[in-house]
């Protein structure tokens, strides 16, 4: 192996070892399962190798890693809602739902923000996780969900505005956040 | 500051901290960087193998020759049902054949053919010289140290008397193969330069159609079909004379 192509391996361990746990995280609130999560974010990081030698030599290689993972999401997304309306018998394979009113107002655990966060469409869910958990600013979160700022504020707020509304969330927020 | 405005942002603030506390219960674990590093050389390998071809984006892409044709009767999937898939053989692969037409006097058609996993190393290597006969060029046979195990797709151009031309493919467990790639080549011959106008994908086989754009404002929709030993459909579309793809859009 070139030494070149060994160093770059070498910094792409490296990055990947270090962004693990937030990208998890991340993957996480996108997904609401463990599983999921690790696929997706293992998904990601596999392209983000297969095209490292760009990647890591970009400015911001989070950037091109949150763009792919978005991308991916919101693929899955697609799918598991088509195979979710096709008629056929793949029961359990959707997770993430559409946006349904009584599951919103039934959550009230303690995984009730999750719940809440599946239940949002997936380009509100995005916007809200990127925005409010990655703490990223408005047009970094538009550069990572591939859309304009402006679509982002009205998803970010339609987002927050549903899991406001939801009486349990409201109540741990009221009383300083999840014990 | 409204009262308003200053309990919006309290419960932005709190939900960002909801969110942390949220995202805490995902259990980290080790980052598997050489699971990861293994599938990218694959995922790269893959990749090239296209390279002949241009690698399109399958989501969404027009005066259109309708280019799924050659299929006996016109409806999806005649093709498929009429080759049999005759039992296991790595040496022989099952062969599909989704288009042909004419370009300019020249005749062409886009063949799949699927070849069964080797059991073994001695049928890996059986495998390898039955596609080398078969016509796929060495830059783009698998690997022998992958091929056990694995089932080899391709799709391939025969333009006029030149030799079969790989546009994509892909080896790997059949598990996890996984439709929804596409490429674009010109449809011409072998060493032609021009405008990129033969389109080939795979489709889930629960797709109904695929409308195809081309860069004059045009569309096209196509017919996925099926290709024996195949967990995908194919599409196979050709812009018109004088213009090239855009973009591609499963309808499902």
């Amino acid at each position: 192996m070139g030494e070149r192509k060994q160093a770059r391996n070498e910094e792409f361990q490296s990055f990947m070892t270090g962004r693990w746990p937030r990208l998890m995280r991340t993957a996480y609130l996108l997904t609401g399962e463990q599983h999921a999560a690790e696929d997706l974010v293992q998904s990601t990081l596999e392209r983000a190798f297969v095209a490292w030698r760009r990647v890591g030599a970009a400015d911001d290689p989070e950037a091109y890693v949150r763009r792919v993972m978005m991308n991916l999401h919101a693929r899955r997304h697609r799918r598991s809602l088509k195979e979710f309306l096709a008629p056929r018998d793949d029961s359990g394979l959707v997770r993430e739902v559409a946006d349904t009113g009584d599951r919103i107002a039934q959550a009230d655990d303690r995984s009730a923000l999750l719940t809440a966060l599946a239940a949002l469409p997936t380009r509100q869910r995005e916007a809200v996780v990127l925005r409010y958990w990655e703490d990223l600013t408005e047009t970094q979160v538009a550069e990572a969900m591939g859309c304009s700022v402006g679509t982002v504020k009205s998803n970010a707020a339609k987002g927050i505005a549903k899991l406001r509304a939801i009486p349990g969330l409201a109540d741990m927020v009221t009383h300083g956040g999840r014990k | 500051m409204s009262a308003d405005r200053e309990n919006h942002d309290m419960t932005q603030t709190d939900i960002a901290l909801l969110l942390a506390d949220a995202a805490d219960e995902v259990e980290i674990g080790i980052a598997p960087v050489q699971a990861v590093m293994r599938a990218g050389r694959r995922r790269r390998a893959r990749r090239w193998a296209v390279a002949a071809a241009t690698a399109v984006v399958l989501a969404g892409s027009t005066g259109a020759t309708l280019a799924v044709t050659g299929l006996p009767g016109g409806g999806r999937h005649d093709k498929g049902a009429t080759v049999a898939t005759q039992g296991r053989h790595a040496d022989r692969p099952h062969l599909t054949e989704v288009a042909r037409g004419t370009d300019h006097g020249t005749g062409w058609r886009v063949e799949i053919s699927v070849w069964d996993p080797p059991r073994d190393k001695a049928e890996a290597d059986r495998q390898l010289e039955a596609m080398r006969r078969y016509g796929i060029d060495a830059r783009v046979l698998p690997e022998r140290s992958h091929l056990v195990g694995m089932t080899s797709h391709y799709a391939s151009l025969y333009y006029g008397d030149e030799p079969l031309r790989p546009i994509m493919f892909d080896t790997g467990e059949r598990r996890d193969y996984v439709a929804g790639s596409a490429a674009v080549i010109p449809l011409a011959g072998k060493n032609v330069d021009g405008a990129l106008r033969l389109v080939v994908g795979t489709v889930d086989k629960t797709a109904r159609q695929v409308r195809l754009t081309w860069k004059n404002g045009d569309s096209t929709v196509v017919l996925p079909h099926a290709a024996a030993g195949s967990p995908a459909d194919y599409f196979v579309g050709v812009a018109p004379a004088g213009t090239s793809y855009l973009t591609s859009k499963v309808i499902m």
